[in-house]
């Protein structure tokens, strides 16, 4: 599902990625965690295709990210969604809970019918099903997270990507919700990238995959399609291309 | 063809989310384009009264009263094909007697003037109006004088030098001013509606962003909003119209007196059409160029900024 093999990114010649390498099987979920600046967010958008990948090769819900076209992103983006930390960016705040979760559908062409089958289905697993008339601003910050999270699911997504998607979540509430939708889909086959500082997480899903990235590099990880950094093989990895 | 549809439907809802934003937008393209179309109006008016009324060369041609009207009508027929050609009013002697009775008081020539009846001193005359063409006017002018005086039984022909002289400096006021005025005011128009237009677009920039992030096509981003830009171009500028018409109902002959005489006109129907067509384009190109090309997941980069502690990994 995801095969990301030897991928280096710069920014002005500094390295974002180093030679990083990980191949992720439908539906298994892997937690991503490193220091400020280890270079989870570069490696979430280049799975996003929203930066061009520069060197190796990724392949991500049966997209090659190294020749993907721009006009193959948005098809890219039906099968990929993406959980943001900074949910209240991505939302609409005087549409109501309804509209902001059905965007996606609709962008998708998809039939009323079995559109609001499938937001009843989800927001019912995030307890927002009494509050799909409701204009977002009028929620609460947690609630407006788990309409991102509502979003992000409701298209039977082949991969979610969440960067810290329990940011702003009730710890004991809503942390289980999320878990419990993660599982859910999980089952269904739905493939899982979580950047998180959240031990909760981790605690509650130690079947996960977990890989640490420090200065761009893969220092640790808990199954073996993760290939740990290697500098003798780094040091002829090409570099200074932005 | 359902998509197109919902994409219609999708505009007309975006309308009422921000109404506001649309109306002050309404109202800014209304304001512009009512400014535009006053001035419009001003140049029709001064437009109309002096290349229509006083841009000709008129000429009055006398017969002799023993001239042949047989003659003398296929002479008409004859300067009706004569270049710069625009009107004539011709009266046979009968017509010239009962203009003359029309400006004394009622009743027929015979009970007026019954000594007239068979002997009527009056000669066939012919009101000729030109407007010829500015290149080789004096020439034309001569030629012409030369023809009317030329013709057979024409006894004195008189022409209106001074209308020819204010219709000659019209016609280079309307070559040199007038033209670049009704440019420059479309082009106003065409900025100020088009901009205002571009800025109610910066308010859809997120909407826009997060479209992207769910996987929207360019097209299904931008049509939506053009539609939205032109309904404003066009909502607005007919609005301009509608209030101009209603001002114009009430000030049409405001200045319709001795010794003014003015007439205020309305714009006519090419340029009513232009004022409805140029801000209604602009509305669309505003949006388009509103839009711009946002590169991909502005908002991911906005938004995506993480600062993962590795607590999780410690535990």
């Amino acid at each position: 599902m995801i095969d990301f093999r030897h991928v280096h990114h710069n920014f002005n010649g500094r390295p974002a990625l180093r030679d990083c390498t990980f191949h992720l099987d439908k539906g298994e979920v892997m937690f991503l965690t490193g220091p400020s600046g280890a270079g989870k967010s570069t490696l979430i958008r280049l799975l996003f295709a929203d930066l061009p990948l520069q060197y190796g090769t990724a392949r991500i819900a049966g997209f090659e990210l190294d020749k993907i076209r721009p006009g193959q992103i948005p098809l890219l983006r039906r099968k990929v969604s993406f959980i943001f930390q900074d949910f209240q960016r991505v939302l609409l705040p005087q549409d109501t809970v309804y509209n902001n979760i059905h965007l996606p559908l609709r962008v998708c062409g998809i039939a009323k019918q079995h559109a609001d089958r499938r937001i009843q289905a989800v927001t019912r697993h995030l307890g927002l099903h009494d509050k799909l008339a409701d204009p977002c601003a009028n929620l609460s910050g947690g609630e407006q997270q788990r309409v991102a999270v509502a979003r992000a699911f409701v298209t039977n997504p082949q991969v979610v990507l969440a960067d810290e998607p329990t940011g702003n979540l009730d710890p004991e509430l809503s942390v289980r919700r999320l878990l419990e939708l993660f599982k859910f889909f999980q089952r269904y086959g739905t493939t899982m990238i979580i950047a998180t500082h959240n031990p909760e997480l981790l605690r509650r899903h130690p079947e996960g995959r977990a890989l640490r990235l420090e200065q761009g590099a893969i220092t640790r990880s808990n199954w073996e399609g993760a290939a740990l950094f290697n500098p003798m093989a780094a040091a002829f990895a090409p570099t200074g291309k932005n | 063809m359902s998509m197109f549809f919902q994409l219609i439907r999708q505009a007309l809802r975006d309308i009422s989310l921000n109404p506001w934003a649309q109306i002050l937008t309404l109202a800014a393209v209304t304001l512009v384009s009512f400014l535009v179309g006053l001035g419009l109006m001003i140049v029709t008016t001064l437009d109309h009264q002096l290349s229509i009324s006083k841009g000709e060369t008129v000429f009055q041609v006398y017969w002799r009263p023993s001239a042949d009207p047989q003659s003398i009508a296929e002479q008409w027929d004859g300067i009706r094909q004569l270049p710069g050609f625009f009107h004539i009013k011709t009266f046979t002697p009968a017509e010239a007697l009962r203009e003359l009775e029309g400006r004394i008081g009622r009743g027929s020539s015979a009970k007026n003037f019954p000594f007239l009846r068979d002997q009527n001193p009056l000669p066939a005359t012919a009101l000729i109006t030109f407007t010829p063409d500015e290149q080789d006017y004096e020439r034309w002018l001569r030629e012409i004088t030369s023809y009317l005086a030329g013709l057979e039984g024409a006894e004195r022909v008189s022409s209106s030098p001074l209308r020819d002289e204010i219709g000659q400096a019209w016609r280079k006021v309307n070559s040199y001013v007038l033209r670049p005025a009704i440019i420059f005011l479309t082009l106003i128009l065409g900025l100020v509606v088009g901009n205002t237009v571009r800025l109610a677009m910066l308010s859809k920039a997120r909407e826009v962003e997060i479209l992207r992030l769910v996987g929207a096509f360019n097209w299904y981003i931008r049509i939506p909003l053009l539609i939205v830009g032109g309904l404003q171009g066009l909502v607005g500028s007919a609005m301009s119209l509608f209030i101009l018409r209603f001002l114009h109902l009430h000030v049409e002959h405001i200045l319709n007196f001795p010794p003014i005489l003015l007439e205020i006109r309305f714009p006519p129907l090419q340029i009513v059409l232009l004022m409805l067509a140029v801000p209604t384009l602009l509305g669309v190109a505003g949006s388009w160029v509103g839009l711009g090309q946002p590169p991909s997941g502005r908002a991911f980069r906005r938004a995506s900024h993480a600062s993962v502690s590795d607590k999780a990994w410690e535990q």
